[in-house]
């Protein structure tokens, strides 16, 4: 059973239980709710009374019962009718639109423009206090909740495939509405209803409190608090109960509609939160080391990641020096992008380092292990000294904010600029990736800029701290591809301008790895499988990986693409043996059984398979 | 319990002591530096007309504004207000001396303000209160500016009581019935709808060194529950309509006062135009059907007592003990009653009572318990007051719960819940002719003669008893709650509980 | 955006005229004769010859539909009538009960705001944790709890026991500043508090969406602190749909403080409502209900306005 399934259970049952205690109230051996017993008014519990008994001495638990039973046949029945009422204009609506929405959608959502006391007031000044007035009012008050979800998830189901399909050809609408989309729009319904009936029983017990509602001596819970609210200070259980009874009820509605809606709709955020925001531990005293004379900028060794107990990168050994531009390449899953991550904390909450080192060097000629950095000290790397280009730009600058700000902001988080020396920085960056006219487009906000220019805001957002390391997580993959190619011209600018400055090039795209980068590391499954100098690995590669890799990329004269059979394995079904094997043309029982381990065909090249003598 | 100011209070409205009340006026330091007294009204007054009964929230106010020709001190004994003294010739003509009074605009208060206030308020269509008494009224004669003779066409005993009345206030001639212009203690200061209403002390007001206060705040707390709470809180100074259930909270407080008295009651009316409750076997059987102790329990915490027979207190000279528990609690005999009638096996009807007043929901609640176990199926109809009102008058109902004063001790102050001579009303039955019984009104009204009014407020019991007009269901307390500090208001004896406000030109804080 | 605040101003004008007529023909339905209503105010039924006298006063005898036209004529001009019951300008009366209820409305939306969006974004910080478990149940018992119930408890705790506020009632504002304010304290706590409860729930969720976005990590990736990623990039994004829902709650509370005016004698539109129904005081509910639906309508529309604002990639223009 799903987690959030599972959360169902407990109110799910209270509900059950509630229901089924008012449902077979005529059947408990309940006392006599109108049974007056007035020398004993007043009493508090007792064996005969559980709950005592109220102004009259009849018995509460019994009222309790009963008057449950009148506020949820209430609340439940005009649920119920105004889920009628609003599904079928909310399903008409929907599907013809046009006039019949208009008297329909529309037409109903006028009620929504009327005081609901006003409405409820009118229905009893014609009908008179009692049930069923109640129930009229509260049906008319929610049909336009259910006919605006109703109508919403019509529209939606109305225009997938099936549908169409069905209208082609020729199904009555009648019983397309009826058995194809009736079904689907039940889950939101569901989630409406359980609302509803927590919204009706509040309204059921104001109106009964005011003395509009149900008429005594049949008990509801709104009039027994009104009785019990004159008594306060002479019994005050007695106002306890009802009142107990009745925001339980609610509250176990709220929560079964809550927990319905997160199970019913899978996208719904379950938890998560976010794990950075929260201070975890003393904080850990950093211990820089000395780095060598010619220390790389970036040494990671045998760096893991796992969710839980699922190793998604595995002992990633690689290195970046300053001025390099190391490419990590492989298909999704492969857990490039995580590495990368990995660099600047920024994994999701849901993962974590499970071993190895990341060596960095920083600005003073000291090393820190990465690895080991708590959320503080990594904020403080951040942007500052490694900084990251994000693959889609327009999920990852903030809507609402101008483009000029949220460079700024990148600025002034590892400066004290101000001001206009600020603006002119803002202005000069974003100059120099390119956006034409910085000093009125820095007022823009992203949605005004094309898909190239937020990848250019996005790259100015990158570098406005000068960062030394700078990882590109597939900076160009949502774009077209003469913007790629512009954007790539802008990395490489990027590469002559600051030569200090190294960078890591996550991509899945071998075209672009040999246009930009000086050596390229290729994943696999999350392991490395093979490293070398771009051109080197390009000629020749040592893994049947990467050749395949390179086969499929289309090339000029090419008759036909070469995709890898097979697809990556999911990291819960991880082969035993070498990972691409099953994929694999050269794969050997050998290959199946033993995990190979990383050879080193030449100086600078790695490559982990077994028989990359033979095959390569 | 109170009625031993009844007979005082008889007395003078016989005329035996007439005008011999001068009025002791203290001089004493000017009233208007006594700061400012809170008082929280159970309602917004529906009406500001002095002649109709709007209930006593509105009472309260026309007590503040107006005066009458005649009214009760705190004891209930009848005093000269506008008048300064009164009498009656051997004929039966009244004639009343007034004082120099002025109005709240200045001018003096004459004898042809009184004669237009009578003549306008008889009238068949004035809607007054009073307006079936006033009828009786042939002429009013007004021979110099000060004096008012009125003739009636029979003697009429009681007639100095129906200008007591707050629903008979005297209005300067001309102006409109709702004008709390009047020649009362304070002055209208300024009204917010729904909300309150402020007077401030009238320094012209006939009595030296009254009102006390500099003015008065009424504030409207319609929420009974609400209303203990802001005297708990310090937010006024009077309560009136102290819920039952608050009395003893109010009493235990150091810090507070509960002034209560006994006196109004609780009744059934009956819808007699239609059956069952045309038959007074019915309407006997439904007075034997129900216990009043747990009426007087539930509805009042114990404060009330039953009440078996007409709503003459006990104290009072025309009790009847004999006839005290002639509507006794008795389920066998509502059920042999019920059978003569006719409906052995009972019926269902359905009980007026409202939702906006505790205790009359509870009383029908009870009513309905107990009318169950003789077979008669109640449903209860609980509109608000302002419906149920309606609902009365129109006679909407079969039976239904009602709760009151009489007009004043006297056994005459009864006739307006009893007499079925009177127009349509919801506090008495709806269509239930008394020949009987209006007769022996109008036989008491006409005689001066103490014993024989005893003789004929007997014999007019023993009707009611056997015909039940109404049935008395419980007597009940009915309390004003006072902070601390508030001194000279009092709560008036027995019926007179609603007149209470008349003492509000004595009460002072501090 | 002013072409469509035109537009959109037009249409709810056509609303709050359907609505208008609804309630005018709805009340010549309910039974109760508004001048029979008023002259049986003392203990004697009406006479019929007043009732009469009355109803022509009223202008009740005329057909329905002149008496409709007559009346939206009046509305027209600005003259929303007099009432039945005195003859009080209904115009008037709608401005003195009006702010009282906007008062506590607004009141309640600040406590609400205030404190509903610091608590709900501190939840959806410690997610799953206790203070998120402590504050959601906080929301969900107070969103379950009727007014009433807790109007009754806090005036037991505030007014009668500790004896710090007043129980209920009025006082004008120009009376008495610092008394106005100790009465509007309870009613607009007690409307707060449910409300309080949605806007916890409602940032709580919308916090929880926004830190799931990917400007929140480039937000992290420049390095910003903590807090300044908090304060400019996820409470400002998930205030948006917070503010929307905040607006649309606001009006329905307009007309539905009734409980709350009870509770605490708060002499507001609501209670004027109900009693002008009691009276069947037509031109009364019909000039109240015409006043609440246009400050319906009108809030909706300045949700809107304010959402374009605050969100720049929503444009008004269609």
């Amino acid at each position: 059973m799903k987690r959030s399934t599972r959360k169902l259970i407990i109110p799910g049952t209270i509900v059950a239980l509630v229901f089924a205690l008012v449902v077979l109230a005529p059947v408990l051996p309940l006392q006599d709710v109108r049974g007056m017993d007035i020398p004993n008014r007043f009493s508090g519990p007792s064996a005969a009374h559980w709950l005592g008994q109220d102004g009259f001495g009849r018995d509460v638990m019994s009222r309790l019962i009963w008057g449950g039973r009148a506020s949820l046949f209430i609340a439940v029945g005009s649920a119920l009718l105004a889920a009628i009422a609003g599904t079928m204009l909310g399903l008409l609506g929907g599907y013809f639109r046009g006039v019949v929405e208009l008297f329909t959608v529309r037409a109903v959502e006028i009620i929504l423009c009327l005081p609901p006391l006003l409405l409820a007031l009118l229905v009893v000044a014609i009908l008179g206090a009692g049930t069923w007035p109640l129930i009229l009012a509260l049906t008319i008050l929610y049909t336009p909740n259910y006919t605006r979800v109703v109508y919403a998830a019509t529209q939606q189901v109305r225009s997938l495939d099936f549908v169409t399909a069905q209208q082609a050809m020729g199904t009555h609408p009648m019983k397309i509405l009826l058995r194809t989309i009736l079904p689907n729009v039940l889950p939101p319904l569901l989630v409406q209803m359980s609302l509803v009936v927590a919204s009706a029983m509040v309204i059921e017990s104001g109106l009964s409190f005011l003395g509009l509602g149900v008429v005594p001596p049949t008990p509801s819970w709104g009039l027994m608090i009104r009785e019990a609210r004159g008594a306060m200070e002479l019994a005050p259980l007695l106002l306890v109960w009802p009142s107990l009874a009745l925001a339980g009820t609610i509250l176990t509605f709220n929560l079964l509609c809550d927990r319905l809606q997160s199970a019913l709709d899978p996208r719904a955020i379950t938890a998560g939160g976010a794990l950075w925001l929260r201070p975890r531990g003393p904080k850990k005293p950093l211990t820089p080391l000395p780095a060598p004379q010619d220390a790389p900028l970036l040494q990671i060794t045998d760096l893991s990641i796992a969710a839980r107990d699922l190793e998604l990168v595995r002992r990633v050994t690689l290195s970046v020096r300053p001025g390099e531009t190391m490419a990590l390449v492989g298909e999704s899953g492969s857990g490039k992008t995580l590495t990368g991550l990995a660099m600047t904390g920024l994994l999701p909450d849901t993962l974590r380092l499970t071993g190895g080192s990341a060596l960095y060097t920083r600005r003073d000629g000291t090393r820190i292990d990465l690895a080991t950095l708590d959320e503080e000290a990594m904020r403080q790397l951040r942007g500052d000294e490694i900084s990251m280009v994000f693959q889609d730009a327009a999920a990852s600058l903030n809507p609402v904010l101008r483009i000029g700000d949220q460079v700024a902001e990148a600025i002034t988080a590892h400066t004290t600029l101000s001001g206009e020396a600020l603006s002119a920085r803002v202005v000069a960056l974003l100059r120099q990736v390119g956006i034409p006219d910085p000093e009125r487009r820095l007022r823009a906000y992203p949605h005004e800029l094309s898909g190239g220019q937020r990848q250019r805001a996005m790259i100015a957002v990158a570098i406005a701290g000068n960062p030394r390391l700078l990882i590109a997580d597939e900076p160009t993959t949502a774009l077209d591809p003469t913007i790629q190619a512009q954007i790539l011209a802008l990395f490489a600018q990027l590469r002559r301008d600051t030569p200090g400055m190294g960078m890591i090039f996550v991509t899945h795209d071998l075209a672009v790895v040999a246009e930009i980068a000086d050596r390229v590391t290729v994943m696999y499954a999350g392991e490395i499988v093979e490293e070398g100098p771009v051109a080197e690995v390009f000629t020749r590669p040592r893994h049947p990986y990467t050749a395949a890799l390179i086969a499929s990329v289309p090339e000029s004269g090419a008759t036909r693409l070469t995709a890898i059979p097979g697809a990556v394995p999911l990291p819960h079904a991880m082969p035993t043996g070498c990972r691409f094997a099953p994929r694999c043309a050269h794969a050997t029982e050998r290959c199946r059984e033993r995990a190979p381990q990383a050879a080193s065909p030449a100086p600078n090249r790695i490559t982990r398979c077994l028989r990359w003598e033979e095959v390569t | 319990m109170t009625t031993k100011m009844n007979r005082r209070g008889f007395l003078a409205t016989t005329g035996a002591a007439a005008g011999t009340l001068s009025f002791l006026g203290t001089k004493g330091a000017f009233a208007q530096d006594g700061g400012t007294l809170r008082f929280g009204l159970s309602a917004y007054p529906p009406s500001f007309d002095i002649w109709t009964s709007s209930g006593t929230a509105a009472g309260t106010i026309k007590m503040m504004c107006h005066r009458g020709l005649v009214g009760y001190d705190k004891d209930g004994v009848m005093q000269g207000e506008l008048a300064e003294s009164w009498e009656v010739s051997e004929a039966g003509d009244w004639t009343f001396h007034l004082r120099d009074a002025l109005w709240h605009d200045g001018t003096p208060v004459t004898a042809e303000d009184v004669a237009w206030t009578v003549l306008e308020a008889q009238k068949p269509d004035s809607a007054a209160y009073l307006q079936g008494q006033l009828a009786s009224i042939t002429s009013v004669e007004t021979p110099d500016a000060k004096t008012v003779i009125m003739k009636t066409a029979e003697p009429q005993a009681v007639l100095p009581g129906w200008f007591a009345s707050y629903n008979m206030c005297i209005a300067k001639k001309g102006s409109e019935r709702d004008s709390l212009m009047g020649a009362g203690p304070f002055k209208l200061a300024s009204v917010d709808r729904g909300v309150s209403i402020s007077v401030v002390a009238n320094p012209d007001y006939y009595k030296e060194g009254m009102p006390k206060v500099a003015g008065i705040d009424a504030i409207v707390y319609a929420d009974e529950n609400l209303r203990v709470a802001a005297l708990e809180a310090g937010d006024v100074d009077v309560v009136e309509y102290v819920p039952w259930q608050a009395m003893a909270q109010i009493d235990d407080n150091a810090e507070l006062q509960l002034d209560t008295t006994f006196g109004p009651f609780m009744y059934l009316t009956f819808n007699a135009t239609k059956a069952p409750f045309d038959n007074p076997l019915v309407r006997r059987a439904i007075g034997h059907a129900i216990k009043r102790e747990d009426i007087a329990a539930a509805a009042f915490y114990e404060r009330g007592a039953p009440l078996e027979h007409l709503p003459i207190a006990d104290a009072s000279e025309f009790y009847n003990a004999d006839l005290a528990n002639e509507w006794s609690y008795d389920p066998e005999k509502a059920k042999a009653l019920l059978a003569e009638a006719g409906y052995p096996d009972g019926f269902d009807c359905t009980m007026l009572s409202t939702a906006q007043y505790g205790m009359h929901q509870s009383t029908a609640e009870v009513c309905q318990a107990y009318l169950s176990m003789i077979g008669v199926n109640v449903t209860l109809d609980l509109p608000e007051w302002s419906t149920r009102v309606k609902k009365g008058n129109e006679g909407a109902y079969d039976i239904a719960v009602m709760g009151t004063a009489a007009d004043n001790n006297d056994p005459d102050g009864l006739a307006n819940v009893v007499d079925g001579a009177l127009p349509l009303s919801y506090v008495r039955s709806y269509g239930l002719e008394t020949p009987e019984i209006s007769a022996l009104f109008a036989k008491g009204r006409a005689s001066f003669d103490t014993e024989e009014r005893k003789a004929i407020y007997k014999e007019l019991e023993q009707i009611a008893i056997d015909t039940a007009p109404i049935m008395g269901l419980c007597w009940r307390e009915q309390g004003y709650g006072l902070a601390g500090n508030v001194s000279g208001f009092s709560n008036m004896p027995g019926q007179l509980t609603f007149y209470s406000g008349f003492t509000l030109e004595a009460a002072m804080l501090g | 955006m002013l072409r469509y605040i035109a537009f959109r101003s037009l249409v709810a004008l056509f609303l709050v005229w359907i609505v208008v007529t609804i309630v005018f023909l709805l009340l010549h339905l309910i039974p109760g004769d508004p001048a029979e209503l008023l002259l049986s105010g003392g203990n004697v039924a009406a006479d019929p010859q007043a009732v009469a006298a009355m109803r022509e006063k009223m202008g009740l005898n005329a057909p329905l539909w002149q008496q409709y036209l007559d009346h939206m004529a009046g509305v027209l001009s600005g003259d929303l009538g007099v009432s039945f019951r005195d003859g009080a300008p209904v115009i008037e009366q709608i401005a003195l009960r009006l702010p009282r209820t906007l008062e506590v409305i607004i009141a309640a939306a600040l406590i609400a705001t205030g404190i509903g969006v610091p608590l709900g974004t501190y939840a959806a910080i410690r997610t799953d944790g206790k203070a998120d478990a402590v504050i959601s149940l906080f929301a969900s018992a107070a969103l379950s709890t009727p007014v009433f119930v807790v109007g009754s408890v806090v005036i037991l705790i505030f007014a009668q026991q500790l004896r710090w506020l007043p129980a209920g009632g009025f006082v004008a504002f120009t009376e008495d500043p610092a008394e106005h304010l100790k009465l509007l304290l309870l009613p607009a706590g007690t409307v707060a508090l449910s409300l309080l409860a949605v806007i916890t729930r409602m940032s709580r969720a919308s916090v929880l969406e926004v830190l799931q976005r990917d400007y929140v990590r480039t937000a992290r990736a420049k390095g910003l602190p903590v807090r300044a990623v908090l304060r400019r990039h996820v409470v400002r994004n998930a205030l948006i749909p917070v503010l929307t829902v905040l607006g649309l709650e606001m009006g329905t509370l307009i007309g539905g403080t009734v409980l709350v005016e009870f509770v605490f004698n708060w002499p507001g539109l609501s209670g004027y409502l109900v009693s002008a129904v009691d009276a069947r005081d037509y031109p009364e509910v019909v000039g109240i209900v015409m006043t609440i639906s246009v400050l319906f309508v009108l809030l909706n529309l300045v949700v809107d306005v304010v959402n374009a604002a605050l969100d720049p990639r929503i444009s008004l223009g269609r």
